[in-house]
């Protein structure tokens, strides 16, 4: 069987590409960051691994137009195609399946991702997809999966694997029952990088500071704390799990001896913390890969990482630390089960950036909730974060509910919610009910992404440079050229709505 | 939000009950808060010990000995202060179920900290709980639960009760597939059991469980 795992290149009317970014977002821009899914990647070997002919199918990281990518899909005849969804892609997938099946009826479509997963029947109802997985744990309802429809001729009729919905007929929708994923994430392969293109990645991605980088198979699925109610790493539907510290150890020094990568990034939804995270450092250090000239990141949240293991990893060459900001004020906090005070984000950036590690703020704005006083104190707070150097760069979006998490089911009770039309979800505007007119929240993303060009936020960072070794300057030249690329798209992206929704 | 301490019980060498100052804080039994030393910025999270109608609140906490915050907390004397955030989580029962329906709690260890505040909140509670302890002495508060419904399963010291693993305990007896099934406590327990019950035709839609970790 021919398996095509396929990410098809999605523009919209501005000419921009949807990509996928932090947390699995997905959003339209025209410069390229392409991310490897890292879980379909493990999927895509583990089948790879049992015998299936894998076509690793990134239309974005692999530079082709729409047409040339389908036309390709459409030459190699897959048996079986796995997209993955989420509510601004969705109407555009439930198009694409039904062209696919048109041209290619025998071809099995699944579908995977948070959207679908929790609103299985919408998308069956919609599209002639043919099974939607109603788990995030692509990689081992998938193994199990394939190897079902390989050796059954009736797997439609007979399926006894969980976590699935299955097509039979038009009208009959077969729910094979809840999928939990109670199994050790060290069953789980590490990603073949050849078999994904791992250079297709290696260079376009915010997240490293010198390239080539690449992800590492993430050590944890979900999240460890995974309570964010804005996040889809949330629900009952999902169990924590962990993969063990040597085995990602050795994944880092496979990727460091024999692909010579100089960045490697963790996308755990939040990597380890406490005993483990100090095994990982030490592990580093005992292994010397914090001598070649690799640095290592992650996302953590704040209230995780305590003096002793910052110091740790350091010393191991760990550098980019992308954590959740969100916003500013005690309520908002509170309303997004973020779990700690203003004052705990504060003391933590204090601790990160004492020892050189870089953070990287991810903050959004626009709750339904969020009064011109929480939006101020978010911005005088971030400018400040960014002007006294407890926060090397940063990234601000608008709040959207997405994928039924619990922020989107509480918009959706509150009535708050002003479409329901999935395109509109693509977080290029607000499209939530708040106090204030919604310019104000463009405006402050305006003013937030304007410290980049701050004299005192250049000056702190120049300074924060000089204190670091040699090899740090390559942030300069490098991240530093990306980081204001980026930072003039989104604010394109996040403000161009701006003077034309006046609805509050 | 900061709690006053009301008192500290020793349960054992590596256990203690922290009980803070209620300040009217509404949780539903299972859920877990965070619990950190006030301006420390550090945190970690802990499931509620105590019941909804308590005049206070408990977290039944294992000092792990290279942890940060566990070990903090022991040392703080009664009449201090801990910053607390939450509740938060889905780890309860749902409330259509508790009066008809048969719930089995496994836990491990600290894990039995939720189905404490499910016994304590919920009386009535047809309930059947099997914990895992290594040595006899960390039953801990045995004396609020049924023991007509509780199982001790001890593995590393020969007692009256049952000596061996919850999962050998799940094996060697009868396992009903229409009860509600909770699990609490470490990954591999909760790997295993939910192996052993999946065997013996428990549905995963009645299997819950929560990580300790």
């Amino acid at each position: 069987m021919k398996i095509a795992i396929s990410y098809p290149p999605i523009i919209n009317a501005d000419g921009q590409k949807a990509m996928v970014s932090q947390n699995r977002n997905v959003q339209f821009f025209k410069k390229p960051t392409y991310l490897l899914p890292v879980i379909h990647a493990q999927a895509a070997t583990w089948l790879h691994d049992q015998g299936y002919e894998i076509y690793w199918d990134d239309g974005n990281a692999q530079l082709k137009s729409f047409e040339n990518w389908y036309r390709d899909l459409l030459k190699e005849k897959p048996d079986v195609v796995v997209f993955e969804s989420t509510t601004p892609v969705m109407k555009f997938y439930w198009n694409l399946v039904n062209r696919l099946k048109g041209d290619l009826p025998d071809t099995i479509v699944i579908m995977t991702g948070y959207h679908s997963m929790r609103k299985p029947e919408e998308t069956l109802r919609n599209s002639q997809t043919d099974i939607v997985l109603r788990s995030n744990h692509i990689d081992f309802v998938l193994k199990k999966l394939i190897g079902h429809i390989d050796s059954h001729h009736n797997w439609r009729e007979s399926c006894p694997i969980e976590g699935l919905v299955i097509r039979r007929d038009e009208k009959d929708l077969y729910d094979t029952g809840n999928f939990k994923q109670i199994e050790p994430l060290d069953l789980s392969p590490d990603v073949d990088r050849k078999l994904v293109g791992w250079e297709n990645y290696a260079y376009e991605n915010g997240n490293f500071l010198q390239t080539p980088g690449t992800y590492a198979t993430s050590v944890i699925r979900d999240c460890m704390f995974g309570k964010c109610s804005f996040c889809r790493y949330n629900g009952p539907d999902l169990t924590f799990s962990m993969r063990s510290v040597d085995r990602s150890l050795d994944e880092y020094q496979r990727l460091i001896e024999d692909f010579g990568v100089r960045e490697i990034f963790d996308d755990s939804g939040v990597w380890y913390r406490g005993a483990e995270a100090r095994a990982f450092a030490r592990g580093i250090i005992d292994r010397g890969l914090h001598k070649r000239g690799c640095y290592f990141g992650f996302n953590t949240r704040f209230g995780y990482l305590d003096e002793e293991t910052i110091a740790l990893l350091a010393k191991a060459n760990f550098r980019f630390v992308l954590v959740g900001l969100e916003a500013c004020d005690e309520e908002t906090l509170n309303r997004l089960n973020k779990g700690y005070s203003p004052d705990d984000a504060e003391q933590n950036l204090r601790l990160y950036t004492k020892y050189g590690l870089f953070p990287h703020l991810t903050i959004m704005v626009g709750y339904y909730w969020q009064t011109r006083e929480q939006l101020s104190t978010t911005v005088n707070t971030v400018s400040r974060y960014m002007r006294e150097g407890l926060a090397r760069t940063l990234q601000v979006t608008l709040c959207t509910p997405l994928d039924f998490t619990p922020y989107h089911l509480e918009c959706m009770d509150r009535g708050v919610l002003m479409t329901d039309d999935y395109d509109d979800f693509d977080m290029s505007k607000l499209i939530v009910q708040t106090p204030i007119p919604h310019d104000e929240y463009y405006t402050a993303i305006r003013e937030m992404y304007g410290i980049a060009f701050d004299p005192k936020f250049i000056a702190t960072q120049l300074y924060f440079l000089l204190r670091l070794r040699k090899s740090d300057w390559q942030f300069l030249f490098t991240y530093g050229t990306r980081a204001i690329r980026r930072v003039r798209q989104h604010v394109f992206n996040l403000t161009k709505n701006q003077g034309t929704v006046a609805t509050s | 939000m900061l709690h006053k301490i009301i008192e500290k019980r020793d349960l054992s060498p590596s256990a203690y009950a922290l009980r803070l100052e209620r300040n009217q804080f509404v949780f539903r039994p299972g859920q877990c808060v965070n619990l950190g030393l006030p301006g420390s910025g550090v945190n970690r999270e802990y499931s509620t010990y105590s019941g909804t109608d308590d005049p206070y609140l408990e977290f039944l906490i294992k000092e792990v000995p290279v942890g940060t915050v566990s070990s903090a907390l022991r040392k703080l004397e009664g009449g201090m202060e801990v910053e607390l955030h939450g509740p938060y989580g889905s780890f309860v029962l749902q409330p259509e179920k508790i009066g008809n329906a048969r719930f089995v709690f496994i836990g491990t260890g600290t894990g039995i900290a939720p189905f404490h505040s499910f016994v304590r909140s919920y009386p009535g509670l047809d309930y059947r709980l099997i914990c895992g302890i290594r040595e006899s002495n960390e039953r801990y508060d045995a004396g609020d639960y049924d023991p007509e419904r509780t199982v001790f399963c001890v593995s590393r010291e020969n007692w009256e009760g049952y000596n061996g693993r919850v999962t050998d305990y799940l094996l060697e007896n009868e396992v009903d597939p229409a009860c509600i099934y909770y699990l609490c406590g470490n990954q591999k327990m909760i790997y295993s059991v939910y192996e052993i019950l999946r065997n013996r035709e428990v549905n995963g839609d009645r299997i819950f469980t929560e990580a300790f970790f």
